[in-house]
């Protein structure tokens, strides 16, 4: 019997503890032949298991090109995340999906890309980058605004820098006033403010704000201003799931579910639903 | 002309598919004062009369309030996942009334739209459905208003209809129906009458517009803040079909299970983060009237309610849809 329920057992190859309370985890089916047949579009999300403890929902935060593994990241927050938290390489942990809607990337070839993100929606934002950066002839400008709390609170700090070094890349870091270290070298503030500040040209640009809602809340009249239309501004939501299949029940925004009609949507999207989030 | 049963006959006929090894399910009066649909090992615990409507429902039978997906055992770090039991005995449901039946095809549509959940669709086809349809009702029935009625067959495989005599009027609907009721009716030249059924009470068409015009309104702050907020609404309404899907065990082993939930619960919706969209209790109200009268039939062409009144009967503090309709009626026209 086909049980949509039941996860697939992933080895886990590599943990990399990003701050000191988020952790990304690579991992691979230990059923060989699916490593071969899975795929998923970047955007897309899947559950996660830690057995004995439950299931949480998480981006798929690695690119949709890399075909032997995926990644997934977490913050130590909860039951399941405390247990993920004390994962080591070889053990097992439960995947399915992948669930939702995705980054209408094609959409996206020709323009130029602005990527902002606050704390913990790196991830979600880090798998569009690694696709577009290893499809960087299809795509024109890219920026990337990413700010958190602290220094030792960015998440991938080390791919910030490699992202950098491609061409025709800008990468902005900031922190939070009060969050800087006596060596920092980025920006200090605010990730709407930074984002100002920064002077990005808006011409013929996609943006994609990934945050907590407050971060996305101030970043809206920032892209307004530089011009970008509600369709052309993305965002990815984060409501509770638990069965990412459209049945459960808890997800909806209004009418929207967000594991079906998104995690992906617009803003011009947004704007006609109910503020239920 | 007509088929009927007598009341006898009914239940020798239940003690036969006891007999056959069937699971039979139907109303029972479990102590003074409270029926409640749950498994039958006797005929003489049926109840065909007497009583309005149960204060659970049948979806329980499709649908457990606790149900094992698969579990798991780890052997040192090797890791077993084993299979839940998935096939599953044939079960006749029997007395349901008219209301908690066309629950059922209405569940149909959630558990199978792009995912199928077989763990349903199983239970589902092992289970007969018979109806028993409604002489009376009280001030909590609103059938009528939700496009339903006392006799309408909808998710019945056959009905029963009271009639003289301590006799049912047997209709069937489905092969199903026909092959449960084959011979051992009898022909007769009378047939049941009609039930009438509540008055309608509201307008479904003009609640779902009212839902989509007024997500702020003062119903959503005032009239709805005395919910407790305890989910007994939604743990006896048919439909109400939110799920949690839990791990109980260790880390050595134990199991995956399906529980029921519900909207009415602060941390159904509660992030990670610590935030919550639907924070308030009105706004829990607030999607679950939202979910039944207008996103359920946007995204599934039926109303998720058949009017059966239980989340008005069972609610402590005298909300239920019913009131909360009414309080949105004395608030703006409907």
């Amino acid at each position: 019997m086909k049980n949509i329920y039941k996860p697939d057992p992933m080895e886990v190859l590599e943990v990399r503890r990003q701050t000191p309370d988020v952790k990304s985890v690579k991992i691979r089916f230990r059923e060989k032949e699916k490593n071969q047949n899975f795929s998923f579009r970047v955007g897309q999300f899947g559950c996660f298991s830690a057995f004995g403890y439950g299931e949480s929902t998480f981006n798929i935060c690695s690119s949709s090109n890399w075909k032997d593994h995926l990644e997934f990241c977490f913050r130590k927050t909860g039951k399941v995340t405390e247990a993920l938290w004390r994962i080591e390489e070889g053990d097992t942990v439960g995947f399915r999906g992948p669930y939702g809607n995705s980054y209408p990337v094609e959409q996206w070839e020709g323009r130029n890309l602005i990527f902002v993100g606050g704390g913990i929606a790196m991830p979600p934002i880090r798998c569009a980058i690694w696709y577009v950066l290893e499809n960087r002839a299809r795509y024109g400008d890219i920026s990337v605004v990413y700010g958190a709390r602290t220094v030792a609170d960015l998440a991938f700090a080390d791919e910030l820098e490699q992202w950098a070094r491609y061409d025709r890349v800008r990468v902005v870091r900031c922190v939070d006033p009060g969050g800087e270290t006596s060596d920092w070298k980025g920006e200090v503030g605010f990730v709407p403010a930074v984002l100002e500040r920064s002077q990005i040209s808006a011409g013929n640009s996609i943006a994609l704000v990934i945050g907590p809602p407050i971060m996305i809340k101030y970043t809206l009249p920032v892209l307004d201003k530089m011009g970008l239309a509600p369709n052309d501004i993305y965002t990815s939501l984060e409501n509770r799931m638990k069965c990412g299949l459209g049945k459960c029940g808890r997800c909806n925004v209004g009418p929207a579910y967000v594991c079906k009609e998104g995690p992906v949507f617009t803003m011009e999207q947004i704007r006609h639903l109910p503020a239920d989030f | 002309m007509s088929e009927v049963i007598s009341a006898s006959a009914l239940r020798e006929l239940m003690r036969d598919w006891l007999r056959q090894g069937k699971q039979v399910f139907g109303p029972r009066q479990v102590k003074p004062g409270l029926v409640l649909y749950t498994r039958l090992t006797d005929p003489e615990q049926l109840l065909v009369s007497g009583f309005i409507h149960p204060s659970n429902s049948p979806k329980e039978f499709v649908f457990p309030r606790h149900e094992v997906i698969y579990s798991y055992r780890f052997e040192g770090k090797d890791l077993q996942l084993l299979d839940a039991p998935d096939s599953f005995p044939e079960q006749i449901v029997l007395a349901v009334r008219p209301c908690d039946a066309a629950a059922l095809p209405i569940l149909d549509k959630l558990f199978n739209w792009d995912f199928q959940d077989e763990f349903y669709n199983r239970r589902r086809q092992a289970t007969t459905v018979v109806t028993l349809a409604c002489l009376s009702h009280d001030d909590s029935c609103f059938c009528t208003s939700v496009g339903l009625g006392p006799a309408d067959p909808r998710g019945s495989d056959a009905m029963l209809l009271p009639a003289q005599d301590d006799e049912f009027e047997v209709r069937p609907f489905t092969e199903k129906g026909e092959a449960s009721f084959s011979g051992v009716t009898r022909t007769s030249s009378k047939q049941a009458g009609t039930p009438s059924g509540p008055a309608k009470k509201f307008d479904a068409g003009q609640v779902r517009t009212y839902l989509s015009e007024n997500f702020e309104g003062p119903i959503w702050h005032d009239e709805t803040l005395h919910c407790l907020g305890c989910g007994a609404c939604a743990y006896t309404c048919p439909t109400c079909h939110c799920f949690d899907i839990v791990d109980e065990g260790n880390a050595a082993g134990g199991i995956r299970a399906k529980n029921w939930d519900s909207c009415q619960f602060p941390i159904f919706s509660l992030h990670a983060s610590g935030h919550n969209p639907r924070s308030t209790q009105p706004q829990r109200q607030r999607q679950r009237l939202t979910h039944k009268f207008q996103i359920y039939p946007e995204k599934f062409g039926d109303i998720l309610c058949t009017g059966c009144g239980n989340c008005t009967r069972n609610c402590p503090v005298n909300l239920g849809v019913l009131n909360v309709l009414e309080a949105m009626k004395n608030g703006q026209p409907l």
